[in-house]
């Protein structure tokens, strides 16, 4: 060990399933010890990697509560705290490594299977211990540094290769750092090469020059401005994209004959379409196929019950459903006759090139449009996706493997609510688990509106503040364990604060996100990875 | 150094010495030094005065101490101060050991009193005190008191010293949070 460790107290209770506690050393202050902090256990034959998950104040005597010190008498209660009165902090131990393997060896790292004896030291972690356990950007691509412990300089990496195997979700109130912190792991993910990304942009936040709260410049760089050709900006609004003077690749138009009734089922709870109406449509659509719904938008409002009658639907619903639809027609980017070159084809062009698109919703906004546009692009790429690798399991020739894709979707409980992930594609992607190369990113500040069978398919959860109960709970569905967890949620701090878990990490963390600023822009633009010499041969050294 | 008495009676526990004269009287709770070797600790713990005739009774004369000194010079060669003081370790090869001596001070050894120095040095542990704590209750509480008032003038009343006497008080005291507020409340004052 080079430094020498902070001591901070003794372990003097716990189990492995409830977790451990420890005497808070009486030099040590509490108020100095973080729900969050990630702290190491010197057991006899083990080193155990816990985090802080609750703290309390303890007495052996009832009768000093009663009557506590006087309040000028700092002396009394400097005597009593240590001896008489006490903190207990809770720990929850994630991961042990054997003290036995000597220096050369890489230390195994393994789940805990086991509790330190009593009284063994607790020791604030040091650096080389966060970069044991995380990793190290040194280390290869696959390691991305998107932030550091509590207090610690050290980055926690993730592990994006691991991160690319699942679906992965980004939640926290608003105003949290959701957005950065998904500008954070999308940058990893282009630099480092380990995915291809497709981004619903809904605000305009993920391209080109986004607006930053607080001091500093208002504005922060885009995926665009860092990696540039690298990614390509699609647009649905191209007149608001150039308005922030910015050239848009790709402006997408989608013809009316490419919208399916499946893509106006997710739209039910948007449109408050009923039951009825949605049948309807499928009435519509068994008559006139693809040309169904120009033709219902066609009508004119007061021949409804003629066209009703005609193709044998109830004209109340029909009505209904002309109705609520129409407000499609305000979309500038819905076309009559096909566009001349097909979005979708676009898309699946700029992935297979493995370039990465971010498609701006302009002034679009509305999750009408969000919905609408996210859910017929995903549907068509998703399908192209399955011949993809269909083919490439018959001819197992490594240049038709599909690119991985990872598709970004923001306010993500309007797509994946236990209604719409039973039948919307989006549902049935998180289900599937990368079987078809793609995977979801979803940022999302109600987890609780998501469907528990998608939350607890999501790998890896990198989560900021969140008050509700109910969407604490939901962050942790299919993880056991969590009462200490749960904790820590609920004292994050209020920005830029997050708590990761799952599968890219080899265990739960609390992070300061990495600042994205400066000096990270200066960190991507490197072109190719080389990472500091420094810490490669330092690296290298000591596994 | 002036000494404070000569032993009369000694065991392991404890010793009883009389004092040459009035001015050397020590204070209770004081920490005094008995010249044997090794070197043994004790605090005093109780101050009395006896005659040494064993028929006589001393009787009130209504006068001036001067005065008595002048007419009845005697009394005072009957009269004799002694101090009772309960030993609390030994000073040997340069280390002060706070437990109880393998041999009693040997009888007529010299009772000196102790420096602010070695004081101090002896207080850097705090074992001593569960010897003081073997007496009676009454008593152990007022000479944990003097004691401790003395020892923090040594320490120029500094607060470290004090919180640290304070918590080890408070391990002995255990649960008694009364006796241990009681107690320093006074040593305090
Ligand atoms: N990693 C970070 N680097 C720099 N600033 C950050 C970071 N995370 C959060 N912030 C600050 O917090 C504000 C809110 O973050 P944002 O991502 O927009 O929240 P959300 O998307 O959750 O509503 C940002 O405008 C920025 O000022
Ligand atoms: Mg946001």
């Amino acid at each position: 060990m080079t430094k020498k460790r902070k001591r901070l107290g003794a372990i003097t209770k716990g189990s492995l399933v409830e977790g451990l506690e420890m005497k808070l050393d009486s030099a040590q202050s509490i108020e100095e010890i973080k729900a969050g902090k990630f702290i190491v256990i010197d057991g006899e034959k083990n080193q155990f990697f816990s985090m802080i998950t609750d703290m309390r104040l303890d007495s052996t005597n009832p009768e000093i509560l009663l009557n506590p010190p006087d309040e000028e008498n700092g002396i009394m209660r400097e005597i009593l705290s240590g001896t008489n009165t006490y903190a207990t902090v809770c720990l929850k131990p994630m991961l042990m490594v054997d003290k036995t393997t000597c220096p050369e060896e890489k230390p195994e790292i393994r789940p805990v299977k086991s509790i330190p004896a009593h009284f063994s030291g607790v020791y604030e972690a040091q650096d080389e211990d966060v970069s044991k356990i995380f990793g190290d950007e040194g280390l290869g691509t696959k390691y991305f540094n998107i932030g550091t412990p509590l207090d610690m300089k050290s980055p926690v990496c993730l592990n994006l290769e691991r991160f690319v195997e699942r679906s992965n979700g980004i939640f926290g109130k608003s105003g949290t750092g959701k957005t950065f912190l998904t500008r954070l792991v999308l940058s990893g993910l282009v630099r480092n090469s380990k995915a291809v990304n497709l981004i619903f942009d809904m605000h305009n936040e993920y391209g080109w020059d986004a607006r930053k709260e607080g001091g500093g410049s208002a504005f922060v760089k885009g995926l665009k401005q860092l990696f540039n050709e690298k990614v390509a900006i699609f647009t649905l609004d191209p007149d608001s994209t150039r308005g922030r003077e910015v050239q848009p690749d790709f402006t997408v138009q989608i013809p009316y004959n490419q919208i399916e009734v499946d893509d106006v089922l997710p739209l039910e709870e948007v449109l408050n379409l009923t039951s009825t109406a949605l049948e309807s449509s499928y009435l519509i659509r068994s008559r006139f196929e693809k040309e169904w719904l120009r033709t219902l938008l066609d009508q004119d409002s007061r021949d409804l019950s003629d066209f009703a009658e005609e193709i044998g639907a109830d004209a109340k619903s029909i009505g209904a459903l002309h109705r609520k639809l129409s407000r499609l027609k305000d979309f500038k980017f819905l076309t009559k006759k096909a566009p001349q070159v097909d979005a979708v084809q676009k898309i699946m062009e700029y992935i297979e090139k493995g370039k990465h698109i971010v498609l701006e919703f302009g002034r679009q906004s509305s999750l009408l449009c969000y919905l609408l546009v996210a859910n017929i692009l995903t549907r068509r790429i998703h399908h192209r996706y399955i011949k993809k690798t269909e083919n490439y399991l018959c001819t197992k020739n490594p240049s038709d493997e599909p690119k991985h894709l990872v598709i970004t979707i923001e306010e993500a409980h309007k797509f994946l609510n236990p209604c719409a992930a039973k039948q919307t594609i989006f549902g049935i992607i998180a289900r599937e688990m990368r079987k078809y190369y793609v995977s979801l990113l979803v940022v999302d500040q109600r987890p609780s509106g998501i469907d528990d069978e998608v939350l607890s398919q999501l790998g890896t959860r990198i989560t900021s503040q969140l008050n509700d109960e109910k969407d604490i709970q939901a962050v942790l569905t299919g993880v056991s364990n969590t009462a200490g967890l749960r904790a820590v949620l609920a004292s994050l701090d209020s920005k830029q604060q997050a708590l990761i878990l799952g599968h890219a990490v080899p265990m739960p963390v609390v992070i300061k996100s990495r600042n994205y600023d400066e000096d990270f822009y200066r960190d991507m633009i490197k072109s190719s990875y080389t990472g500091k010499v420094v810490d490669i041969s330092r690296v290298i050294a000591r596994w | 150094m002036n000494k404070s008495g000569e032993v009369l009676e000694s065991s392991t526990r404890e010793v009883m010495a009389e004092c040459r004269d009035k001015d050397s009287i020590p204070p209770l709770g004081s920490l005094v030094k008995i010249e044997t070797t090794p070197v043994i600790l004790a605090v005093v713990y109780n101050v009395f005065t006896y005659c040494i005739e064993p028929n006589r009774r001393p009787t009130a004369y209504g006068l001036s101490i001067e005065e008595l000194e002048e007419e009845q010079p005697q009394i005072f060669e009957l009269l004799k101060t002694a101090f009772q003081a309960v030993i609390v370790g030994f000073y040997q090869d340069g280390v002060y050991h706070q437990f109880s001596p393998p041999l009693p001070p040997s009888l007529h050894s010299f009772v000196y009193p102790c420096s602010e120095e070695e004081l101090k040095s002896f207080t850097e542990g705090k074992d001593f005190l569960r010897m003081i704590m073997n007496l009676n209750r009454g008593q152990s509480d007022e000479i944990i008191i003097s004691f401790v008032r003395q020892a923090w003038t040594a320490y120029k009343r500094d607060k470290l010293f004090l919180i640290d006497m304070g918590k080890e008080l408070s391990i002995l005291f255990k649960d008694d949070y009364d006796r241990l507020r009681s107690i320093m409340r006074r040593i305090m004052k």
